[in-house]
């Protein structure tokens, strides 16, 4: 392969090449999202993925479902599949942990992760995720969209960034209790919600952008959590109103020593 | 068995804060860092919770090695692996090695510092103990998992901050 691969990313840093083959990186997810992401990934360099999905593709897939063709509807191809072929045509020497499961029924692969791009559906999976990553020590970035209304449709989503010592989703606004409540109500599912291609491009790219970002360090942000929303009407990606007006500093809801495998404690 | 060691940007770098700061008459500076365990398909993980910097007036001046530190300092650590037992917290002894690179263990480090580690391992029997050794840019380390005799030599130390940094074993030793 040519050194010339990676040169128009160059501005990553001399040794940005070398940061994203040792990072491994963990999708929940490979649907609309997903997809998305780990094109990416496998674009920029990634050498090492943690990968989680049971889905089989379905016609109301391909609307939004990057890599999948007409016959993966017909084929009932697994998404999994589908995402491991995007990454060995890029990256044929990456290592691909890939589960057809939910990632509860295999949670350990996930914990060797630096970071873990969740591109799940529902408020609960969302927070079983964050409750993990900062068990387990790992960056966590969460990517969701839905449109609201009918007569008028407003497509909104989100981005953020939870990281260990800083703020949390629940810190930020993002998850709440009656978020959670009203989903629980309806026995956890998350329903059939609207999902277009572009949000989630927009979406997935500004989430893998944030990812880079922790590897490389390129911007010297240094950021410790990001609550970003999109406002797909308009067509702009901007702080949560809700991050900016925080006056919380310090996460209450994850102490520092809470860790690594639950002990049971005797009384 | 493999092991790796995950710990925050903000508790790397205070560690090594720590560990850069002259000592009145000691080489070098020691510490101490409790883990905790986290299970993974072929190996284990420690992730790192919190640092104790040990105080100037615990250390032994002693000029063949580094750095000593005394009874006062050790046994603080074995009453902190008794308090860690019941969230099988285990505790590292943690030095810097002040070049580039990845780093091993000196003759000294061999000699003196895992006879600490039978002492830790019958007061914290269910806890993982060890040594770290980080360098100016890299880290590594060994592990006694419960009931071994023999260390695990860490194959990966993954700092998870803002920048993440990974620093992977590539020596045989």
């Amino acid at each position: 392969m040519s050194k010339d691969r990676y040169s128009r990313q160059s501005f990553l840093g001399a040794d940005s090449e070398d940061l994203i083959s040792r990072c491994t990186i963990g999708v929940p997810g490979l649907g609309g999202g997903g997809s998305h992401v780990i094109q990416q990934l496998a674009h920029i360099g990634f050498q090492r993925y943690v990968l989680y999905d049971h889905d089989l593709v379905e016609e109301s897939n391909l609307n939004r479902l990057v890599g999948a063709a007409l016959i993966d509807a017909l084929a009932e191809t697994p998404k999994l599949h589908l995402a491991k072929e995007m990454i060995y045509g890029l990256q044929p020497n990456a290592s691909v942990q890939g589960f057809a499961c939910k990632w509860q029924e295999r949670p350990e692969p996930l914990r060797e992760c630096q970071v873990v791009i969740g591109c799940v559906d529902s408020y609960k999976a969302r927070q079983e995720l964050e409750i993990a990553c900062r068990r387990y020590l790992i960056h966590y970035i969460d990517i969701g969209m839905d449109v609201h209304g009918k007569e008028k449709p407003v497509i909104g989503g989100q981005i953020i960034q939870s990281s260990p010592g800083g703020l949390c989703m629940s810190c930020m606004g993002f998850l709440t209790d009656e978020k959670l409540a009203a989903e629980a109500a309806r026995y956890g599912n998350a329903g059939h919600r609207p999902q277009v291609i572009w949000p989630n491009g927009v979406l997935a790219s500004t989430a893998v952008g944030l990812a880079v970002d922790l590897v490389t360090n390129w911007t010297r942000s240094g950021r410790s959590h990001t609550y970003l929303a999109y406002d797909g009407n308009e067509g702009t990606v901007r702080e949560s109103l809700t991050l900016r007006n925080l006056s919380i500093k310090n996460c209450p809801h994850f102490p520092d020593d809470e860790l690594g495998d639950p002990v049971l404690v005797e009384l | 068995m493999r092991v790796h060691i995950k710990l925050t940007g903000a508790l790397y770098a205070n560690i090594l804060r720590d560990l850069m700061r002259p000592h009145p008459f000691a080489a070098e500076r020691v510490g101490f860092v409790f883990g905790r365990m986290g299970s993974l398909v072929d190996g284990s993980l420690i992730l790192l919770t919190r640092y104790h910097s040990i105080p100037d007036d615990q250390y032994i001046e002693d000029h063949t090695v580094g750095a000593r530190i005394g009874a006062e300092a050790l046994t603080w650590a074995m009453q902190a692996v008794y308090h860690g037992r019941p969230a099988r917290e285990g505790i590292f002894h943690i030095h810097l090695h002040g070049h580039r690179g990845e780093t091993g263990m000196s003759e000294t480090d061999q000699r003196e510092i895992p006879r600490l580690i039978p002492g830790f391992q019958s007061v914290g029997r269910n806890a993982g103990h060890g040594i770290i050794i980080l360098s100016l840019d890299h880290g590594s380390g060994w592990v006694w998992m419960p009931g071994v005799i023999e260390p695990a030599h860490v194959s990966r130390v993954s700092v998870i901050g803002a920048p993440i940094a990974v620093f992977e074993r590539r020596r045989s030793e």
